[in-house]
């Protein structure tokens, strides 16, 4: 068996077995089914016109939207008229050759098409999403270029290759003579670039006789060197006194093919799968961009998948900040899809597990990274129903974990630590006996507050009210209101602090708690 | 930015009462203020009824009671307003009220024992409608079954009764309120009995113990905006005179004051900076620069005249610390005891009162404050309500009658020197 064959086989395997791999798991089932689903019938022409003029990317940048462009107008007209120009270009177009015109001009140009939109996206990641990349967002487009470079370097080398042309000669023109191959030599030598060890003639009447042998012999299957500009720049570029030994053509074809192999072999894992899964995805989303369609356990198997770590959830993040403050790359919607991913596989250590859960209750669930999504993904139905299914598993973040004990229990465990309080050194809001001087114990922040209105018996669902806690924190008892539910209740809604008649930054100092329990939890090595 | 003709400050009774006012004779009118003393408010509106606060003397006419006041405290900020014009300017402001689902009832000229939370009897001039069949229930001494809540407090039905030991027909009786439990707040009974379903299930358990009542009392909790339509619905499914005793402060009185005027004043072209205290005031010539609000919500407002109704210490128009007493806005001249020990007297029920209740803006007969000049400090600035000088509304209860009536007499003068 040889190497194309080889190559193209395991190849052919590593795909499907990968592919199956990558889908048999439904990963998209261990998250809890959407309540109400929506049956609005998908627009399969919207979906299409996302792939198609990938509009979605449009509005996330021209330089993306430009660079993809490019690479796909180029790339994909060589994938199938050239690298399969076996089984769809000579079927098609008889005569094809595909050293004649206009394949070879045409390979040129959209080779460097491609490799432009390449150049562009690089320039793009680099100068916007350095931080976000990782190894695999340089392995894609790198492997595409290479596979581009060598397809040049190849051509460029089979142009200048002695070797070749022996061969070419020996194969179509057997019976020529010695001046007649001379000849021959001469024209290709000045004509199509092909460097002879010789010196070779220049006199009028030889190149003449060689053009009369070129036209009877070789011009049916060759046009013009030249019109492969690209690859012809390049074999012109080779210094003059250099004559390639017969070994170089093989190595870059091996390594062109090799590479192409490679790519089709890689292509179910990670993102390098994203041209089939994003396509997929917008087909299912019909061109919609809010949330909960289609919630199904397919749609959400599709969108797991569709990610190309484009970074623009991340870039558009609201709790952005928040990242650069813990430094949990988990916060981020784009990281935190790849670690739900391995956390629906079970694959996800514990450290990880850790980072996610926190991740997915830094979230505020804003909608922003589900609708700049370039792949349509539905992340905003991924992030609710993950969290659901983390709580079901014991993996409630800071406020699920607060409230596995009653706030006695916590202020019996958070008693000996340092957590401030009015009369300490801290800088806190509750720290502050200012904050409490104007506090008539009015109880209007209780009775304004809607988490209160909503509760049977505010003792027993949310422990204290607002204005108990702002009696215990006055009096310095700070461990004794972190655990109280209505602190990891409260919906900032502002309605304490705007109709306290005193001034007491009631939704603010509650907050602020939540930020000390969480961080107090985290020292502590919980989750 | 738009220039206004008048800028209120304050939102409590005499700042809603100066909007009001002014925007009904076609003036421009912006107003800001925090939220504060309205919440506070019983929710009745008195008039004037205990003068001198020294012997306790309760009037039954409180324009009697006006007239003496006049002779003795020449200063009272009442002494600038004609009694005429303090019945005008009640009648228009309860009209306002009544329009956006505050209905409000009394008798011409004659103050009526209102019945209190505590069980004691609170001489006022115009009540709630909701609260009308107390008074009746009262004055005949009618078989009356008061209701109170498990875990609302603030109220109590024994205590009333125990007070009232002179009205043998009352009897009392503690229920769930349905659909919550634990401590119970008025503001959340209130919405939640906008469900008409909470209505039936609270006369369900209401109903076996009526026996011979003819009328039943509960805690102020019917509805924030329809509590005529509550109440009437629970007469219809109980088959009684229902009325409502306004629970201890902050009880739902306040937020139904307020929750009218929000919806009323803009309706009436009123620019309304809620939750906004004014923080700073320029004044240059012709106008007035204001910066309501602090931070980044903060906003300037210019006008022409301007109504100063920002209260007394709890609405934050004067600010007290521990060595004296401010203005907060323009930081005009306080009438204010010379010392610091002044201030109170050595017995905090002193039937007198304290001197700095009676702190606060000095006036010209149009209501200007005076500057330290002893002269209007600005011809179109002018004061109304609590933080007026020589009134102890409290005591002498005329807190939300002074207030309107001051606020009138305010617009009045203002508009016709714009």
């Amino acid at each position: 068996m040889d190497f194309f064959s080889a190559g193209l086989g395991l190849a052919c395997l590593s795909f499907v077995l990968g592919l199956a791999w990558r889908v048999h798991g439904r990963p998209g089932s261990r998250l809890p089914a959407a309540p109400e689903q929506d049956r609005r019938k998908s627009g399969l022409a919207a979906g299409l016109a996302d792939i198609i003029l990938l509009r979605r990317t449009l509005r996330s940048g021209k330089v993306r939207w430009a660079g993809h462009m490019l690479l796909i107008l180029g790339f994909l007209p060589l994938l199938v008229l050239h690298a399969m120009d076996g089984i769809v270009t000579r079927p098609l177009f008889s005569g094809y050759e595909p050293t004649l015109e206009p394949w070879q001009s045409a390979r040129n140009i959209l080779g460097l098409a491609a490799l432009a939109g390449l150049a562009l996206l690089a320039w793009h990641r680099g100068r916007r999403l350095l931080p976000l990349s990782r190894f695999q967002d340089w392995a894609l487009p790198g492997l595409l270029a290479s596979i581009l470079l060598t397809g040049f370097l190849l051509e460029a080398a089979k142009m200048a290759s002695p070797a070749d042309f022996e061969r070419m000669v020996a194969d179509y023109f057997p019976e020529a003579d010695s001046e007649e191959f001379l000849a021959l030599q001469a024209l290709w030598a000045r004509e199509n670039g092909v460097r002879f060890e010789r010196f070779l003639p220049t006199a009028p009447e030889i190149l003449e006789h060689g053009r009369e042998l070129h036209e009877d012999r070789c011009a049916g299957c060759h046009a013009p060197t030249a019109t492969a500009f690209a690859s012809r720049a390049l074999a012109d570029a080779l210094p003059a006194r250099i004559v390639l030994p017969r070994t170089v053509p093989p190595i870059f074809w091996h390594l062109h093919v090799g590479l192409s192999f490679l790519a089709l072999a890689l292509l179910p894992w990670g993102k390098f799968l994203h041209p089939l899964a994003s396509s997929a995805n917008l087909v299912a989303r019909g061109g919609r961009r809010d949330s909960g369609f289609p919630a199904t356990a397919l749609g959400r198997n599709l969108a797991l998948e569709a990610c190309t770590r484009c970074g623009q959830c991340s870039l558009h993040c609201s709790v952005a900040p928040s990242r650069r403050v813990l430094g949990n790359a988990d916060i981020l919607p784009m990281d935190k899809l790849a670690d739900l991913r391995s956390w629906l596989d079970r694959s996800l250590d514990d450290a990880r597990l850790t980072d996610l859960v926190e991740g997915s209750h830094v979230c505020t669930e804003c909608l922003r990274c589900t609708q700049v999504c370039p792949a349509g993904i539905d992340l905003q139905d991924l992030w609710m129903s993950s969290k659901a299914a983390l709580s079901e598993e014991g993996r409630a973040g800071v406020d699920g974990e607060f409230r596995k004990r009653t706030a006695g229990e916590w202020a019996l465990d958070l008693g000996s630590r340092r957590l401030g309080g009015v009369g300490s050194s801290g800088t806190g809001l509750a720290d502050r006996a200012e904050s409490f001087w104007g506090c008539v114990q009015c109880t209007t922040c209780t009775g304004v507050c809607p988490v209160v209105a909503v509760s049977t018996d505010p003792q027993r669902d949310l422990d204290l009210t607002p204005q108990q806690i702002m009696n215990y924190l006055r009096m310095g008892l700070k461990a004794q209101t972190l655990g109280a539910r209505m602190v990891w209740s409260c919906t900032t809604c502002y309605k304490c602090q705007e109709h306290c008649p005193q001034g007491v930054p009631v939704a603010d100092i509650l907050y602020e708690l939540r930020q000390l329990g969480a961080r107090t939890l985290r020292h502590k090595g919980k989750p | 930015m738009k220039t206004y003709d008048v800028m209120v400050i304050g939102s409590g009774f005499a700042g809603m009462a100066a909007s009001l006012f002014a925007a009904k004779r076609g003036l421009s009118v912006v107003q800001a203020g925090g939220t504060g003393g309205i919440d506070f408010s019983t929710g009745f509106i008195d008039l004037m009824a205990v003068h001198p606060v020294a012997e306790q003397r309760v009037w039954e006419d409180p324009f009697a009671a006006l007239a003496a006041l006049r002779k003795d405290l020449p200063l009272h900020p009442y002494a600038h307003v004609a009694d005429d014009e303090i019945g005008a300017a009640l009648e228009e402001f309860t009209a306002f009220l009544g329009n956006n689902g505050l209905c409000y009832t009394g008798r011409p000229g004659r103050n009526t024992l209102a019945l209190t939370s505590a069980g004691t009897v609170k001489p006022t001039y115009l009540l709630p409608c909701s609260a009308w069949g107390g008074v009746e229930a009262l004055e005949a001494k009618a078989p009356t079954l008061l209701v109170d809540f498990h875990g609302l407090k603030g109220i109590s039905a024994r205590q009333i009764a125990e007070v009232r030991a002179d009205w043998p027909g009352l009897r009392t009786a503690r229920v769930r309120f349905p659909g919550m439990g634990g401590e119970l707040y008025p503001e959340h009974m209130a919405w939640s009995m906008a469900d008409q379903a909470r209505r039936t299930e609270l006369a369900e358990a209401v109903r076996p113990l009526l026996g011979n009542a003819r009328f039943v009392g509960f805690p102020a909790i019917f509805g924030m905006t329809d509590t005529m339509a509550v109440v009437g619905h629970m007469e219809e499914l109980l088959g009684r005179r229902v009325f409502e005793i306004p629970t201890l402060p902050p009880s739902i009185a306040g937020p139904r004051l307020r929750a009218a005027f929000d919806r009323g004043l803009p309706a009436l072209g009123v620019r309304t900076y809620t939750q906004k205290l004014v923080s700073a005031a320029e004044v240059s010539g012709e106008m007035f620069h204001f910066t309501a609000g602090s931070g980044s919500t903060a906003v300037r407002i210019a006008a022409r005249g301007a109504v100063l109704a920002g209260g007394r210490f709890f609405g934050k128009g004067l600010k007290a610390d521990r060595h004296a007493v401010r203005e907060a806005v323009f930081d005009l001249p306080v009438r204010q005891p010379e010392k610091r020990e002044d201030w109170h007297r050595a017995e905090f029920f002193d039937p007198r009162g304290h001197e700095i209740n009676q702190a606060g803006l000095e006036t010209d007969a149009a209501l200007r404050p005076l500057g330290a000049d002893g002269q209007p400090f600005h011809p179109r600035l002018h004061a109304a309500g609590a933080i007026l000088a020589h009134q102890d509304w409290m005591r002498m209860k005329c807190g939300a009658g002074l207030a309107i009536a001051t606020a009138c007499k305010a617009v009045r003068e203002l508009s016709q020197n714009l």
